[in-house]
């Protein structure tokens, strides 16, 4: 600090015997001859949400301690930082891709921790989990260089340089189409060219709407990805909170899929999270549904819960109560919800029957659902019938339920529902391992998807 | 084996980017041997359409990667990572002598990039598509803000870098042709320099009153950033090309309110009468305007204009009392100003006056003048409108040979920006550390 006329005025710079501030106080410039602010640069600064960035900053001293950090605001406002410290090279550099954290939101080498890491800033409303809603839009991300090991909320103080990036769920081109036709309530996605394309049929699981993110990444790597709303939509049969909808309403929108100019009838996949496993599983098990592959995330074989039937009736998710846990923040764990023990027996898949690949991903900290029962009793049942070959699993220590495209941070437990009261849910998942299997499995996902999609 | 047809995948790496940033285009799942053509198209913001194809045949894995393998043939030919970008031209048909220049930085180049089956050379349309991406590339990196700036009476933009600053500035300048050209200081602000780009030819207060800026006008530019609550005043530098360089050169030597940190001159020439203005230089041009040549396209050839060097110190900069580091570009195939001519009588200069260790020439074969921000078309000759009154349309050689140009381009504007970094950044020998607070 430099004491000029008795107020106390920060700097950081001094420069031999010449005292120089930088910053403006109270709209008065002060001139001084010292050096410009260190560079922060960030590479590719427009990237789709699975590329990886790289960051860096310049024209630092050697051997200074400094914060990096990273703010990103969601669709609905609420800010989400991530920060971390370190010492910078002898060369007066930092490189987040060689350089190790020792301190904030991660620790170690992790050139993406600053993404996976963001965590709700405080102040922020309780029980997020980041999702994008409008994925015609980036994510902006605010990234800023600080000196010394300091905490976000030391901003503007300490902030040195600042870079702007964008992180998109679209590549350009990809088109965006609502589809409600015969029904189905969903949003297409298609890459740009003439076509036709592979397909993706994208399921996702009890929390309900339109989840259109995976779909509009899967366009953006090529593939024609549908993703289906089952419940908890208004364009659906009411009421919101349970499914009103059978076996047929999944055929038909395979089937659109078929349809669509755009798309090679004999090339679609189908992914399924959570309980849209169970759906990937029960559609694929149809005879006249033939799809290349199956993706399967954390998911059960089989169900507590009828889909519409033929009488048009269905049991309330309610019944599953009696196999929800809490823990001692009164969190509700789904877990047992989806043991095989729990499952009705009539609505397990007859697994017997599929013709196709199909990969198992589980977490093994999946808090919200039996996947690592569920993916031994497919494994079992698959060994039995001779079609070992069709399966693959892919197991990560430390990874929870949510498991989604790589570089997003994962939420431990998030607010599910508000009524009666307010409930937050376990997802599980230890930060640097979940991210860790983020990254593996999408890009394992990807590979899958090739082989079985373009070939 | 599979009946099913050819599932033919193109993507390019970033799909999204700077206008100088290198892209990787891959195409796959080609039978091994597979003859294609990789096709750019780009409508320009003139509504005219450029585009650029290449001839490639699919390796042994069944891809072909435009940064590892030979165009047999199109627009460019061999290993060109950017072929498809920088031999963009106008399509059959289109009105001779265009130039693409972005004028909205605001907006991104769309480029659609299309692989067709078989070696096609023209009729693209008509063709069977076999795969189509389109990729954006940006003038203006996210977070940079553009500030329209009337002060002082100056038409001009300014271009922030994100982060608090300070920054260190630099005044960009265009040529003969005059206008608020925007797209280099868009680009210089998105790698962390403050820049303004200068209308001084055509200016708002040019049209109002018909009397050309002075020096004055320059040294206001130069105050508006040095003044300027997030631009470092200390580390200030001028950037020219052709016209711009004159003006360039005329401050960093005589001004004494200009203090620049460094100064870059692009296809710029010493060659000037001192002491008067503006119109002071551009009657001096019209004075040898009989020395200018026609080529065997009736194209205007300019370079003769300040020919022979003078020797007479009225009218050229005294380069020796330079005392700021300058580069200077020089296209050795230059049509339009004796660019090469003026740099080895600029460096003569210095070498006798002792400040020559300052001086940095990049000199490029068969370069033109129209030395720009790299993997952007090159146009050999192009219609040029001049800004006397009334104005007069001519076709101007600019001169260069495609390939070699553009690899110029490329090359300038990567030791452009090392060449600021180092002046405008650089000098951590002071050894300023952040414990001194």
């Amino acid at each position: 600090m430099i004491a000029l006329g008795g107020k106390m005025i920060p700097c950081y710079t001094v420069q031999r015997n010449l005292a120089c501030i930088q910053r403006t106080v109270g709209g008065v410039h002060w001139t001084s001859s010292c050096r410009p602010a260190p560079l922060l640069t960030a590479s590719p600064v427009c990237a789709l949400i699975d590329d990886k960035i790289s960051i860096r900053g310049h024209f630092l001293p050697p051997r200074c301690p400094v914060t990096v950090c990273a703010q990103m605001q969601s669709d609905d406002g609420d800010l989400w930082e991530a920060f971390a410290h370190f010492n910078t090279n002898l060369d007066g550099t930092v490189n987040l891709t060689r350089d190790p954290s020792v301190g904030g939101s991660y620790l170690g080498c992790e050139p993406m921790g600053l993404l996976w890491g963001l965590q709700p800033a405080p102040g922020a409303r309780e029980g997020l989990r980041l999702r994008k809603k409008k994925v015609e839009t980036p994510y902006v991300m605010l990234m800023s260089l600080l000196k010394g090991h300091v905490s976000p909320s030391e901003r503007p103080s300490t902030e040195l340089a600042a870079v702007t990036a964008e992180r998109w769920y679209m590549a350009p081109g990809v088109r965006r189409i609502e589809i409600r036709q015969k029904g189905v309530v969903g949003t297409l996605f298609l890459p740009p060219g003439p076509g036709p394309f592979p397909a993706m049929l994208d399921l996702w699981g009890m929390g309900g709407g339109l989840v259109e993110y995976r779909s509009a990444l899967f366009a953006s790597r090529g593939y024609a990805s549908f993703s289906l709303a089952y419940i908890g939509h208004k364009d659906l049969p009411g009421p919101q909170n349970r499914i009103n909808v059978g076996d047929p309403y999944f055929k038909s929108a395979f089937q659109l899929l078929q349809d669509h100019p755009q798309v090679y009838p004999d090339r679609i996949g189908i992914i399924g999270l959570s309980f849209g496993v169970y759906l990937t599983l029960r559609l694929a098990n149809h005879s006249d549904i033939k799809p290349s592959c199956l993706i399967c995330i954390n998911g059960p074989a089989g169900s507590t819960i009828k889909l519409r039937d033929a009488d048009d009736r269905t049991e309330q998710m309610e019944n599953d109560q009696k196999y929800w846990t809490y823990d001692d923040q009164g969190n509700v764990s789904f877990r047992a919800v989806s043991l095989p023990a729990n499952l009705s027996p009539e609505s397990k898949v007859k697994l017997e029957h599929l013709t196709c690949p199909l990969m198992y991903i589980v977490g093994e900290d999946d808090l919200s659902a039996s996947s690592i029962e569920n993916a031994n009793l497919i494994e079992e049942t698959l060994s039995a019938t001779g079609k070992s070959q069709l399966f693959t699993r892919l197991s990560y220590p430390g990874a929870g339920h949510l498991i989604e495209p790589p570089y997003t941070p994962n939420s431990r437990v998030s607010l599910w529902s508000v009524k009666p009261q307010k409930l937050a849910t376990l997802w599980g998942g230890h930060l640097a391992p979940h991210a860790a299997a983020q990254e593996d499995s999408w890009k394992k996902i990807l590979e899958f998807m090739e082989t079985n999609l373009r070939h | 084996m599979s009946m099913k047809p050819l599932c033919v995948k193109l993507s390019v790496q970033p799909s999204r980017g700077l206008v100088d940033e290198k892209f990787t285009i891959l195409v796959q799942n080609l039978l091994p041997g597979f003859q294609l053509t990789i096709h750019a198209l780009h409508q320009c913001e003139d509504g005219h359409s450029w585009e650029a194809f290449a001839h490639y045949t699919a390796d042994a894995t069944g891809t072909v990667n435009v940064s590892e393998d030979p165009s047999l043939d199109g627009t460019y030919s061999g290993v060109e990572q950017m072929g498809l970008l920088w031999s963009l031209r106008p399509v059959p048909g289109s009105k001779y002598g265009l130039r693409m220049r972005k004028m909205n930085v605001q907006t991104p180049m769309v480029v659609t990039i299309s692989v067709y089956q078989g070696h096609r050379t023209e009729g693209f349309l008509d063709q069977v598509l076999l795969a189509s991406v389109m990729v954006e590339r940006w003038y203006m990196a996210p977070g940079v803000q553009r500030v329209p700036i009337t002060d002082g009476k100056l038409t001009a933009t300014l271009f922030l870098p994100s982060g608090p600053g300070p920054f260190p500035g630099l005044l960009d300048l265009w040529g003969g042709g005059g206008k608020l050209v925007e797209y280099r200081a868009a680009l210089l602000a998105s790698h962390g320099i403050a820049s303004m780009a200068l209308d001084y030819l055509t200016p708002q207060i040019t049209k109002e009153t018909g009397k050309m800026v002075d020096n004055d006008y320059f040294e206001t530019a130069y105050r508006v950033l040095e003044q300027h609550p997030q631009i470092l005043g200390s580390r200030i530098a001028m950037l020219g090309l052709s016209f711009g360089s004159t003006v360039t050169l005329r401050m960093a030597v005589y001004s004494q309110v200009v203090k620049l940190s460094c100064a870059v001159c692009i296809s710029g020439s010493h060659v000037q009468p001192i002491g008067g203005g503006l119109e002071q230089i551009l009657a001096s041009f019209s004075k040898h305007a009989y020395k200018t040549r026609l080529d065997e396209n009736n194209q205007v050839i300019w370079r003769d204009l300040m020919l022979p060097i003078p020797t007479d110190p009225s009218l050229k900069v005294d380069m020796g009392r330079l005392q700021c580091p300058l580069l200077l570009v020089v296209g050795e195939d230059d049509q339009n100003w004796p660019t090469h001519e003026s740099a080895m009588d600029v460096k003569e200069m210095m070498d006798q006056a002792g400040n020559s260790h300052l001086l940095t020439v990049l000199s490029y074969k068969n370069a033109g003048h129209l030395i720009e921000p790299p993997f952007m078309p090159f146009a050999r000759a192009s219609t040029f409108k001049t800004i006397t009154n009334p104005p007069t349309k001519v076709m101007v050689l600019w001169g260069g040979e495609l390939v070699a140009h553009s690899r110029a381009q490329e090359d300038a504007w990567r030791k452009t920006l090392v060449f600021l970094r180092e002046n405008l950044y650089g000098g951590m020998k002071h050894g300023a550390s952040f414990s001194n607070l």
